[in-house]
């Protein structure tokens, strides 16, 4: 299976991409696990979660081909 | 009447004759006794002596579109209102440039005047987009909103 991690703002920048392309990683604590051990930035920075563009909170199941966004604060307007 | 999938992103700034352009199409509906408008303007900010000079503008567009639907449903179904416009820029927008432009007219004053507050808080506060000061050395930082 595989889970299309999209990232934004200081996120993505942290990532130094913002498009990853992630496999076997059924929930969004193993994403998390492993995106902060590759990329120790993550630690320190605030950022909320969507699957497939709806918010979540705390850890989700993910299947196949979801879509998993780091979203830091938002600032629009 | 509710559109469906409206166009909110412009490239780059909100051009002051486009929003002149959008207060004379609504001439034509004549049930309308009030406009509310809001315009963001990329401010100056000081930040550690260094002037903002731009904004860049970035935004998860699907989830976007998405939430600015949503907006839109709940706004109409809480208030009567005529219609509705939501822009946002998109990209590189310089300081003292209108990034922001939300148009609610409605049948009378205090519902288009709640609408629109209602509108540009739940944007603030809802919409995936990101917004990266740039100085005039051309280092940047992340925006927050307040």
């Amino acid at each position: 299976m595989k889970i299309n991690i999209l990232s934004f703002g200081q996120v993505a920048e942290a990532l130094n991409a913002d498009q990853l392309l992630l496999s076997d990683m059924d929930n969004t604590d193993r994403v998390l696990d492993y995106l902060k051990s590759v990329y120790p930035q993550l630690q320190t920075m605030e950022f909320t979660l969507a699957v497939n563009k709806q918010l979540i909170h705390g850890n989700t199941a993910l299947k196949d081909d979801d879509t998993l966004a780091l979203l830091p604060p938002f600032s629009g307007g | 009447m509710i559109q469906k999938n409206k166009k909110v992103f412009v490239e780059g700034a909100i051009q002051p004759a486009f929003i002149g352009d959008e207060i004379l199409k609504h001439q034509t509906k004549k049930n309308i006794g009030a406009h509310q408008l809001f315009l963001g303007q990329v401010r100056n900010d000081l930040i550690q002596g260094q002037e903002v000079i731009a904004i860049d503008y970035s935004a998860y567009l699907e989830m976007a579109d998405e939430k600015f639907h949503e907006i839109r449903e709940a706004i109409f179904k809480k208030y009567p209102l005529v219609c509705l416009h939501i822009y946002h820029s998109l990209g590189r927008v310089k300081a003292g440039e209108i990034s922001l432009f939300v148009l609610v007219s409605a049948v009378h004053r205090k519902e288009a005047i709640q609408a629109c507050a209602e509108i540009v808080e739940r944007i603030k506060k809802e919409a995936p987009i990101w917004g990266k000061e740039i100085f005039g050395d051309e280092s940047t930082q992340w925006k927050k909103n307040t």
